[in-house]
């Protein structure tokens, strides 16, 4: 109620804000500036409304194709984290082995990423899934989650580079015992 | 999680082979504590001097009986300064030579004589004026007197020296002059006689030479007497009949260098006096007072004063004096007066002044003044001696006459009391003690300081109860623990005052209570007097009780084989040789039980041992002899002790019905020509935390942690070669053993043992083996590594074996026993070591110190172990790895950094033992030193990880809290306004 008194009352740039007025039609012979949206726009508008110009270059998709597009795109997915080791890797052996926030922050993260990615396998491939290529998409998670580990391996060759893994005989000294005399003997001297 | 320490402990190692500081300054005087000592002042070789003929400030001297020349400052009882005659081997302390010193009247110089060395030393400062040595070639000469001649030819100003010197290998009597400008020989008066030389003497124009003649027990008195300006014998005189002093003891006293010096010795009964004025043929009779006990004569110094003299003559319950008059005319002497037998111990002094004699009388409640010339009593002043209750045996006084005023005087005494203390009486107030007793000590420990009694019994009667009725009875406990909480709450704003300040809690008034870090232990000392004290190390060292274990005879010295404390009860049990014992309560001094030292030395040593009735300190007689004991107090350990051949043996306990008796496991004797010279173990509390080592490349080299093992050094006297034997302490087998060439054997050597490592010291030179061009010389530090294999990652032959035994060894190649893999590596110093010891903390984490004397630099180092390593890289740089590891490149001498001397600016005289013990903070191992002078201090070598350094600024961090809490209230109605001020706006 209260709005409608309000919009009698509204200025109109108000009102215009609410309502915007009808898109004006551009004159001819002026061209938009590149990346103006119109021309996305029309072009948008044109493939909704006026579908039949485009169809004569493009058909639809048939499902078909959509399976295998859908599977391109889900392996370009899959193997989106083997991409970026290379430069991962350039970047830990350059950091060091010493024990400092930045090599930390980036085991962190390289330990981060993989086990948040595997987890959350299914939820990646969710919009290429259908029914006719869950076995084929089901081949590109096992890839998915095969590079997640090679992520991870490196992060686990960084740790071990960095000495944080006990793989050492020096690290389970503190659990070994000393041996224990049977006899004993006190000096008297 | 392990392997993440791993970096951050090689940063700690290679932080720590940087050389430490061990004291920072803020600390001195906190952390340490020392009683720089002189030793007890003798009764012939104190007395005080003015060091500058026009200013009347005079010092006080003393050669005490450890050999220690040096001055106080009478007023304030400082050290002014101190002079070590006895030099860096403290073995050569308790052989009790006889001392000699003497000031001339008006000289800035005083002379001193000790063994067969005159010294001269400037009387302000210390410095040495000249040195000489009379020991001869072969040595064998020994200073049997030192005089100052008051008068010579080169006129009034100068004195010289005298020095009397007995060969007793060829009888010889060596008289010599010395110029006391540079200790040149004016003249030597040689004699070979084989009489034996007591003393010598001097009057303005003659010098005596007083010896006995004659044969053992039946001696007469002999005077040469000699021209002062060349030497020539003039005379001699023998005096009296034949055969009336027994020996040395029974001479009295020579006087010295008064105008009418005089000879007076005694029969063994203490029945006659006979006096000879020196010069004179005839000897004057007096009898002596019955009972008579102990006979001392006081007589000045000062040619210029009166021929006086004061006999003292001690009975069992009193003494007494008597002053005799010498008439320079007629050569006859007389009795003048006598001063009343008083009940009680006493001494008598004597000062002179000008002609004037004045003899101080101390006696158990008074001091009193007299002039030589009538027994008129000059000052009389009562004995305040603070709460102490030793009485004085002997002092020196100087008597003042107060201007002004007639017949006013001022004495001051500095009398050494039965407690071993050095006091100075001020007109009858003790104005300072000094603690010299504690010199000479032989045996300390820490104690730590007893929980309160009452305590101790409820927590005792809580375990022993049932579970309710304990926790009634503690709910009790702490209900009336609740009176003290107003003076706990009263306590808390100066306590974190000082906190926050960084200054020192006072303690509350002297009662003694433990601390949160372990620093506030006692330390318990015995001395060879006889003599014990009680020292709170956490307050300066100060001395918390002394106490006089027994009345030793005279020449005597307590010898103690053992000290042990029990914690849980507070007690200390202190052993020695003659089969005496004390057991005395720590905190108080209070002797519960205590026997006396018998004729006969019996024990040779003691042994804390487990048996089945505890633990039990037992002694071990002569050659290792134990005897039976019952079966219950029989020793579960085999028990190293020396044999009668000086060699070692094992001895274990053979159980045989109700008593066991024992039985020799093994014995070890040094091969032909070796004798064994220093034998070192492993401490009592020795905690390992690691039992490898971690190398650079995280391979493990397991440590060889044996605790059977010992370290011994055997010489040979004729090849001059140190042996090495490292020696497993159940079977005897021989583990390892080193030989080194070129030793000096009159030097010490020592050996110290911890962990799986040992040093030894000596003094060495020898030409090395692969150049023989090069030589090394100097002393040396040869610091050995044991592992359980050379390889790493190896656990040797007995691999995961989770026991092993010395007795049953396994199969393995080398043969019947397993070896350690020894690493060992040499290193030479500038100066000496002694005194070995490791620091211990509680767990062993903390890296390691070796703490050493150094008698020629008189303080003490910590070495840290890092620097003495025995993997460090020989002639090249280290590896990343070995970097990491703390390794640094093998260099082979070590220079002392003095940075790493724990006694820092002070000058700690003749220290024979360190112990060490550790504190509850894992970082601090306490120190503390005896010898002559006592010193006590905390070391950190890893520095103080685990506790907030006096240099932490705790004004600056609690004024950061407190003003980030200002601001925070400041801010908080600000910010709360601005946020209630957007949710206005943010309905736009």
């Amino acid at each position: 109620m209260s709005a409608v008194a309000a919009s009698i009352s509204l200025p109109t740039w108000a009102a215009e804000l609410k309502n915007p007025p009808a898109y004006k039609s551009k004159q001819a012979g002026i061209p938009d500036p590149p990346g103006y949206p119109s021309t996305q726009a029309t072009s948008n508008s044109k493939k909704k409304d006026a579908k039949d110009t485009k169809a004569v270059q493009r058909k639809a998709p048939t499902p078909d194709e959509m399976d295998t597009l859908k599977l391109k795109k889900a392996w370009e997915v899959a193997l989106a984290p083997i991409k970026s080791l290379p430069m991962t890797g350039i970047m830990m052996y350059m950091s060091g082995n010493s024990l400092q926030i930045f090599s930390i922050m980036m085991v962190f993260m390289a330990f981060k990423n993989p086990i948040m990615g595997i987890i959350g396998t299914n939820q990646a491939f969710e919009r290429f899934e259908t029914e006719t290529n869950r076995t084929k998409i089901l081949q590109v998670k096992l890839t998915y989650v095969v590079m997640q580990l090679l992520a991870l391996a490196l992060g686990i060759w960084k740790v071990n580079g960095m000495g944080l893994l006990p793989t050492t005989r020096s690290d389970w000294l503190a659990w070994e015992a000393q041996r224990e005399a049977v006899e004993h003997a006190v000096p008297a001297l | 999680m392990h392997r993440l320490l791993l970096p951050a402990a090689a940063l700690l190692t290679a932080l720590l082979s940087r050389p430490a500081h061990a004291v920072f300054r803020d600390e001195v005087g906190h952390v340490d504590y020392h009683h720089a000592l002189l030793g007890l002042p003798q009764r012939e070789t104190t007395f005080f001097h003015r060091p500058r003929r026009d200013d009347r400030a005079s010092l006080l001297y003393t050669l005490s009986d450890v050999g220690i020349v040096g001055a106080v400052n009478p007023g304030s009882g400082e050290v002014v300064w101190r002079q070590d005659l006895v030099g860096g081997d403290s073995r050569n302390r308790s052989s009790r030579e006889e001392g000699f010193m003497r000031a001339g009247e008006g000289e800035w110089w005083v002379v001193s004589a000790y063994g067969s060395a005159v010294h001269a030393w400037d009387a302000v400062s210390g410095r040495n004026k000249f040195w000489v040595g009379v020991g001869g070639g072969n040595g064998g000469g020994v200073v049997r007197d030192l005089e100052v001649m008051e008068m010579t030819e080169s006129g009034p100003g100068r004195k010289d020296v005298l020095v009397l010197v007995e060969y007793q290998a060829h009888g010889e009597t060596l008289l010599k002059r010395l110029s006391a400008e540079d200790g040149d020989t004016v003249w030597e008066f040689r004699e070979v006689t084989r009489d034996v030389p007591l003393q010598v003497s001097t009057n303005v124009e003659k010098v005596f030479v007083v010896s006995l003649k004659g044969s053992q027990g039946a001696y007469n008195l002999k005077v040469s007497v000699l021209d002062t300006l060349t030497g020539k014998k003039v005379d001699e005189l023998v005096i009296g009949a034949k055969a009336d002093v027994h020996g040395k003891e029974g001479v009295m006293f020579v006087g010295a260098n008064s105008a009418a010096p005089v000879v007076a010795w005694t029969d063994d009964a203490r029945k006659t006096l006979w006096v000879n004025l020196l010069g004179t043929k005839t000897r004057q009779e007096f009898p002596l007072p019955p009972d008579t006990v102990e006979v001392e004569i006081h007589a000045p110094h000062l040619v210029q004063s009166h021929p006086h003299f004061l006999v003292h003559s001690k009975t069992t319950t009193g003494h007494r004096g008597e002053v005799f008059h010498v008439d320079l005319k007629t050569n006859t002497i007389s009795k003048a007066y006598t001063l009343a037998l008083l009940p009680g111990p006493g001494s008598f002094s004597t000062s002179s002044n000008g002609a004037n004699v004045y003899f101080t009388r101390i006696t158990e409640d008074e001091i009193i003044l007299f002039s030589s010339q009538s027994h008129g009593v000059l000052g009389r002043w009562p004995l305040k001696m603070g709460n102490s209750s030793a009485t004085a045996l002997h002092g020196v006084s100087e008597v003042i006459k107060k201007p002004g005023s007639e017949e006013s005087y001022a004495v001051r005494a500095a009398a050494v009391t039965d407690l071993d203390d050095w006091v100075l009486i001020r007109n009858g107030d003790a104005a300072w003690t000094r603690p010299e007793g504690m010199t000479g000590g032989v045996a300390a420990t820490f104690a730590e300081i007893p929980e309160s009694e009452d305590l101790a019994r409820s927590l005792e009667a809580e375990a022993h109860s049932n579970p309710l009725e304990a926790y009634i009875h503690r709910v009790k406990r702490h209900i009336s623990d609740l009176r003290y909480l107003p003076a706990w709450i009263d306590s808390i704003p100066p306590r974190v005052m000082s906190s926050v300040l960084g200054k020192d809690v006072a303690s509350t008034s002297g009662k003694l209570s433990r601390d949160s870090f372990g620093f506030h232990k006692l330390v318990v000392l015995a001395t060879k007097r006889g003599m014990m004290y009680g020292l709170d190390i956490a307050n300066n060292g100060r001395i918390v009780w002394s106490k006089r274990a027994f009345n030793l005879p005279k020449g005597a010295e307590w010898d103690v084989k053992g000290i042990q404390v029990q914690d849980s009860t507070g007690q200390v049990t202190i052993l020695g040789a003659n089969n005496d014992f004390v057991v005395l309560k720590g905190d108080t001094g209070e002797i519960i039980e205590a026997k006396g030292p018998s004729s006969e030395a019996t024990t040779q040593a003691t042994a804390l041992v487990d048996t089945h009735s505890g633990q039990r300190l037992i002694r071990i007689g002569r050659d290792g002899k134990i005897g039976e004991v019952p079966a219950y107090q029989a020793p579960k350990q085999t028990m190293v002790t020396r044999g009668e051949d000086g060699g070692l043996k094992g001895v274990v306990f053979v159980p045989e019905g109700t008593t066991s008796h024992e039985s020799v496991s093994w014995t070890f004797s040094p091969p032909q020509g070796q004798r064994i010279v220093n034998i070192a173990s492993r401490p009592a509390h020795d905690t390992v935390a690691s039992i490898g080592r971690v190398l650079g490349d995280r391979t493990v080299k397991y440590k060889y942690l044996n605790p059977n093992t010992i370290v011994l050094a055997a010489v040979n006297d004729e090849t001059r070669t140190l042996t090495v034997y490292l020696l497993d302490t159940v079977s005897g087998q021989i583990l390892s053993s080193s030989k080194h060439q070129g030793i000096d054997l009159t030097k010490p050597i020592e050996c110290a043992m911890a962990e799986n490592w040992f040093v030894c010291t000596y003094f060495g030179q020898y030409r090395l083996r692969d150049n023989t061009a090069q030589s090394i010389k100097g002393y040396q530090v040869v610091v050995t590594d044991l592992y359980e294999s050379d390889e790493a990652n190896d656990r040797g032959p007995l691999g995961d074996a989770a026991s092993f035994s010395s007795l049953d060894p396994v199969d393995v190649p080398t043969g019947d026993v397993i070896r350690p893999a020894v690493v060992s590596q040499s290193y030479v110093l500038s100066t000496p070591l002694s005194a070995l010891q490791v620091t211990q903390t509680r767990q062993g984490i903390t890296s390691r110190q070796l703490l050493a004397y150094l008698p020629e630099a008189r303080g003490i180092v910590g070495i840290p172990r890092a620097v003495l390593e025995p993997r460090r890289p020989v002639g090249r740089e280290p590896t990343p790895a070995e970097a990491e590891e703390g390794l640094i490149k093998y260099h082979p001498a070590i220079e002392l950094d003095p940075k790493s001397v724990i006694t820092h600016e002070r000058d700690v005289l003749g220290i024979d033992r360190i112990i060490t013990a550790p504190a509850i903070v894992e970082s601090t191992s306490l120190v503390f030193a005896y010898g002559v002078d006592v010193f006590g201090t905390r070391v950190a070598p890893s520095y103080l990880f685990d506790i907030l350094g006096k240099g932490f600024n705790k004004v600056s961090l609690v004024g950061t809290v407190l003003a980030l809490f200002v601001g925070v209230v400041m801010l908080a109605p600000v910010v709360r306004r601005k946020q209630i001020n957007m949710r206005w706006r943010a309905s736009m």
